[in-house]
């Protein structure tokens, strides 16, 4: 009977809602988490404690949000576009979650192994950038419409490093899936593509931070001068949409590049392996970068719009051709080494 | 931008205010208008509460028009109504970073009326305790700059030192803000034994941790260097013109430090050099700060050394109540020349106090440099005058 | 055009290093640190020493002291002195300046050591000290003299303006 029970559970609306209901789960989780481990982390780097009251030790402070947030009045400003701008913090939700459909955890446990992963990942990334525009637009607000444009030239901008930063990888593992790009790096951490790739890391790891509009790409966001930019008239649960949806991506980021660039979750050495349990490794590996993300936030100041273009298209973009043009060369002239 | 070019920018753009009230929605022969932009009074980075109304040519600023007085508290008609010695505790929450500076003045200048003399180790205190609360305003000043270009971490640690440096005041005085210790004829009570034991300790942890968390962090970092680096350019003569005092002044070149062009106090008997720039942007301002942070731990240290013994408080009469005239009397604060200009006429009540404060003459730099620049200069802009409203609103 | 280098890096190793130093947050109501003797906190008045002379009235910048005075025989000596019937300071008013402590000739007025002074209303922060409670909303206006007789010992003269050898505009 459970034979049957299991056959009929496979079928396909149940195996959509269980995908669906774990991305959706995964997503917010990863955001709540990120919500309090960017305060903590923020606290002891100015030689503080973060939140430290709600039991224990502060680590259940996501959850006071969360019901703080869902007991806030939702406002919207007079004369805005209701339509948009409601829409706009959901735009902004999507890549974050529908992204991990494609992201291996273990090996066997992916929720859909599409061989364009790496298509899907950059096209579903660029609702995103709309989603930031809808905000600013709907918003009604000279505040807001800065944030949306500097938003809209900073993320589109920075898309182009990110895409050529994932074609060396393309050439190297001969695939777009993301399973046979984890697959190729097995053997060790001499394997992994990050020794060969490092410009190509540091072009999407670069991108990353803009992409997610983190400091120092924070200028959509400019909390000190524009205080707030695109999401400044948002507040509530909409608001909180927006925060979790930066978070997710950022975590989201942070999974893609250990994914391509360190192993995704194979183990450093060969003996460590743990079979199925071998999130733990891409666990690990994507906290270690999730940390460099908040520790970046945490001590840098942030560019200007003008410099901020300028970093993207007169620097990162034609290292990554260039290295792009090296890694072809090296596939060609050493195709047993690099093959 | 050149100032031509700037001038014909804005013609094409309708010009200012007259053709506005005609006809708000001034565009220029392309279709294009500008937007208004009100960085508000409430806002994390207007040093308190400033509204700046900003004309915007998509990131560019046309033209900027500072609004003051939202947090005018009638301080100078408040005093004329309040005896000599009740307008000192007022005359603490004029420039509520730099307390000491502020009663120092107003005490000069009842003095300068009064004729009185000062016992030299009041005197001695009296620059102990503000060269205390300049290191206490000049490192939150640089966290301020850092806070409003994105970097959340020096000001804590500027709030570290100066939550230190406001322990041993309380120790001192009694208070942690408002002290309402610089009283007319000297100082109100005399240190406590311990005090210049914790003051030395205190120097020296501030020393060993100065350079770490103020200077290697901040004044190598590229990002700060790119946004400070060429922003709020001015020269010496324009300086002088506008008036600027403190250290938008020195960053430019213009060595002029009221301590020493008109000394006062117990600052004939230290010796310490006056900081310059030479570059007249806002890392130059930065540099300017870190460097009389160094100058003022010198001048603790010469104090500490040096300091006299005798009374605190000189011979004052029990009723202040001066004769007819005029008293003047000026310090340098922290954010440059603070002045004081009491007249009595002969009863317990002052006639006219007018204080000349630095923010306020100095919230002039914003309207002249802004325009040309692009709105995220505006923070390092703010960050060379370094304003604190209730002193230019007092 | 801004490159990534040694700035930067080492900014960040700053940062990291004080991820691990000891924190310097006290936790508030766990630990109360001990106050110096001078601080001054709430003020408090001990009415058996009161001689109602108004003389902290008198100098309250904020008018936040209001008294209510009548001549009563306290002591049964026969002659009635001014005794202090009504005594009000308001909290939400009082700026802890201290002069009415410095200049009580009795030392009955002085600060505590407490400064948590939350309330629910603004009309609660007004503590009442004497027998019969004082509306602390009405501004009491201590009548101002203003003599003419100086005080001090210089002739009067107007202030000429201090030169420095700096100074072209003179």
């Amino acid at each position: 009977m459970i034979d049957t029970l299991l056959g009929y559970y496979n079928q396909e609306p149940f195996r959509f809602l269980t995908a669906f209901g774990a991305i959706l789960f995964l997503a917010l989780n990863l955001a709540a988490i990120l919500t309090m481990s960017e305060r903590k982390v923020a606290g002891y780097i100015q030689g503080r404690f973060g939140p430290n009251r709600v039991w224990p030790r502060g680590l259940l402070q996501p959850a006071a949000d969360v019901v703080k947030l869902f007991t806030k009045e939702n406002l919207s400003p007079s004369g805005s576009d209701l339509w948009i701008f409601l829409a706009a913090p959901i735009a902004m939700f999507i890549p974050a979650a529908t992204i991990w459909l494609v992201v291996p955890f273990a090996p066997g446990l992916v929720i859909a192994d599409l061989n364009i992963a790496l298509l899907f990942f950059i096209s579903i990334t660029s609702i995103g950038a709309l989603g930031v525009i809808m905000a600013g637009y709907g918003s009604r607000s000279n505040f807001s419409l800065l944030g949306a444009l500097r938003g809209a030239g900073q993320l589109i901008s920075y898309e182009v490093p990110l895409i050529l930063s994932l074609l060396g990888i393309t050439i190297l593992s001969g695939s777009m899936s993301l399973v046979d790009v984890v697959d190729a790096q097995a053997g060790g951490f001499w394997n992994w593509y990050i020794w060969f790739q490092l410009p190509m890391f540091i072009a999407f790891y670069v991108a990353g931070i803009a992409e997610v509009k983190r400091i120092p790409f924070d200028l959509p966001e400019g909390e000190s001068e524009i205080v707030g930019g695109f999401m400044v008239e948002y507040s509530g649960m909409t608001w909180a949409l927006i925060q979790a949806s930066e978070f997710a991506l950022m975590g989201l980021m942070s999974a893609i590049g250990v994914t391509l660039f360190f192993g995704g979750w194979q183990p450093p050495l060969e003996f460590l392996d743990l079979g199925t349990f071998n999130w733990i490794w891409f666990g690990l590996k994507t906290s270690l970068i999730m940390f460099t993300f908040l520790w970046i936030r945490w001590t840098l100041p942030r560019l200007r719009m003008d410099q901020l273009m300028d970093l993207g298209w007169k620097v990162l973009v034609p290292l990554t051709i260039l290295w792009l043009f090296v890694t072809a060369g090296a596939v060609l002239v050493f195709p047993s080494f690099f093959g | 931008m050149l100032e031509e070019e700037r001038v014909v920018e804005s013609a094409a753009l309708g010009g200012r205010a007259t053709d506005r009230l005609t006809n708000p929605y001034v565009r220029d022969e392309f279709g294009l208008e500008t937007i208004d932009l009100n960085v508000g009074p409430q806002h994390p980075a207007m040093h308190g509460l400033l509204r700046l109304i900003v004309e915007l040519d998509g990131e560019t600023i046309v033209r900027c028009d500072p609004v003051m007085g939202y947090l005018h508290r009638c301080q100078e008609k408040i005093a004329e109504n309040r005896m000599y010695p009740a307008v000192i505790p007022m005359t603490d929450r004029l420039d509520y970073f730099a307390n000491m500076h502020m009663e120092h003045g107003y005490c000069l200048a009842v003095e300068d009326l009064m004729g009185l003399e000062i016992p030299p180790r009041a005197d001695a205190i009296r620059v102990l305790m503000c060269e205390l609360m300049r290191l206490a305003s000049h490192l939150p000043s640089i966290g301020f700059l850092l806070l409003e270009l994105g970097a959340f971490t020096p000001i804590l640690y500027a709030f570290r030192e100066r939550e230190r440096i406001q322990t041993i005041f309380e120790a001192v005085t009694g208070a942690r803000m408002m002290f309402h210790y610089i009283r007319i004829g000297g100082v109100k009570a005399d240190l406590p034994a311990d005090i210049p034991q914790k003051i030395w300790e205190y120097i020296e942890s501030l020393e060993a941790n100065f350079d770490r968390d103020f200077v290697d962090l901040i004044q190598g970092n590229e990002i700060f260097q790119t946004r400070t680096r060429g922003i709020g350019k001015v020269t010496q003569e324009e300086a002088i013109e506008m008036g600027l005092t403190g250290p938008p002044l020195r960053c430019t070149g213009v060595d002029f430090d009221v301590r020493i062009d008109y000394p006062y106090s117990w600052y004939p008997n230290v010796t310490f050099d006056v900081v310059t720039d030479t570059e007249g942007d806002a890392e130059a301002a930065y540099r300017v700060r870190i460097g009389e942070v160094r100058q003022s731990i010198k001048i603790i240290k010469q104090v500490l050394e040096n300091m006299p013994a005798g009374a605190v408080m000189g011979d004052v009469p029990r009723r202040i109540r001066p004769s007819e005239g005029e008293g003047f009397g000026r310090v340098e604060s922290p954010r440059g020349e603070f002045a004081v200009h009491v007249v009595s006429d002969g009863s317990d009540v002052p006639y006219r106090v007018h204080y000349r404060d630095p923010s306020f003459v100095n919230m002039q730099f914003l309207q002249e440099i802004l325009p040309g620049h692009y709105l995220p200069d505006l923070m390092p802009i703010m960050g060379i005058v370094d304003p604190v409203s209730g002193g230019w609103d007092k | 055009m801004p490159q990534v280098g040694q700035g930067v890096l080492k900014g960040m190793g700053i940062t990291l290093k004080h991820l691990f130093e000891k924190k310097i947050t006290r936790q508030y109501p766990e630990y109360k640190r001990t106050l110096p003797e001078r601080s001054r906190g709430l003020l408090t008045v001990d009415m058996d020493r009161c001689i109602a002379c108004l003389q902290c009235m008198r100098v309250c910048p904020d008018h936040c002291i209001s008294i209510e005075m009548q001549k009563r025989d306290i002591d049964g000596s026969g002659k009635p002195k001014p005794y202090a019937v009504g005594f009000v300071i308001d909290d939400s008013r009082c700026m802890y300046c201290s002069l009415c402590v410095e200049v009580c000739p009795v030392n009955c007025i002085y600060h505590t050591e407490e400064f948590e002074a939350q309330a629910y209303n603004r009309l609660e922060l007004a503590r009442q000290f004497g027998e019969r409670p004082v509306d602390p909303t009405v501004d009491p206006k201590p009548a101002m003299k203003k003599k003419k007789k100086a005080t001090a010992k210089k002739a009067p003269r107007t202030v000429e303006r201090p030169v420095s050898e700096r100074d072209d505009a003179a």
